[in-house]
């Protein structure tokens, strides 16, 4: 299944979507979203899984680099993140350092 | 028995993964260990294309095979890349996922994603040929 990541901007939140199956090859897309969020200094970084199918550990390493990118004190929210997705973020600590809910706001 | 050669490129890995997945289903197993052995053999076909064959200027292709045992559904990748046993990568304690993002290395979760997210793995070498071989419990 295709990849695709869309950015909105939303007031001062970076929201960005996240649709298909996420792996190495498609990583870069990830990335560069992140990136062009960056550029417009979000406070909130929110990202919509609800139709992420698949993620292997090249999407957590564009987690990281979010966060390293961002600063610490921009908050990463999780959004609707399916069960195995959601398993991969729990196995690797991740949802100990992102807000994972189920809808957003 | 599927038996089959792709090239050991990223934009394969999907090619491998509907492998997986369609075996799975073929044998019955469940949702959610059908995802945890895909993810395994997603993590692992990844190290193999970017380490074990483009970082060193290596090209050559990833060997799929799928059998079904009584017990098992059993993967096998062969490839002619470096030699590496993932099981000899140190795995992250639980101090290192308690991190901060922010104060995360960036890498070393595909490996350790691979290892707990199958029943068995097991790694060997032989004739110049890696043979990553994962396991999932059907019984």
């Amino acid at each position: 299944m295709a990849f695709s990541a869309n950015l909105e901007m939303v007031d001062s939140e970076a929201r960005i979507t996240l649709d298909g199956e996420l792996d190495a090859a498609v990583a870069e897309q990830f990335r560069q979203a992140i990136e062009q969020a960056a550029q417009q200094k979000p406070q909130k970084l929110v990202l919509f899984m609800n139709t992420l199918s698949f993620m292997a550990s090249a999407g957590l390493r564009v987690l990281v680099f979010a966060k390293q990118r961002m600063g610490s004190e921009v908050a990463v929210y999780v959004i609707g993140a399916t069960g195995p997705v959601l398993n991969t973020l729990q196995m690797s600590g991740f949802h100990q350092a992102v807000y994972i809910q189920e809808n957003y706001p | 028995m599927v038996r089959q050669s792709i090239p050991a490129n990223l934009s394969a890995l999907s090619d491998i993964r509907r492998l997986v997945h369609q075996a799975c289903q073929k044998v019955g197993l469940g949702e959610a260990a059908t995802y945890r052995l895909t993810l395994a053999v997603d993590e692992i076909a990844t190290n193999i294309i970017t380490h074990g064959y483009e970082e060193q200027g290596l090209t050559g292709d990833i060997v799929v095979s799928i059998e079904r045992t009584d017990q098992n559904l059993i993967v096998t990748l062969e490839d002619t890349g470096v030699a590496y046993d993932p099981r000899t990568r140190g795995m992250p304690t639980a101090e290192d996922l308690d991190k901060p993002l922010e104060d995360r290395e960036i890498g070393g979760l595909g490996i350790f994603l691979a290892l707990q997210d199958v029943d068995h793995f097991n790694y060997q070498r032989y004739d110049n040929v890696n043979h990553n071989i994962f396991e999932m419990n059907l019984v």
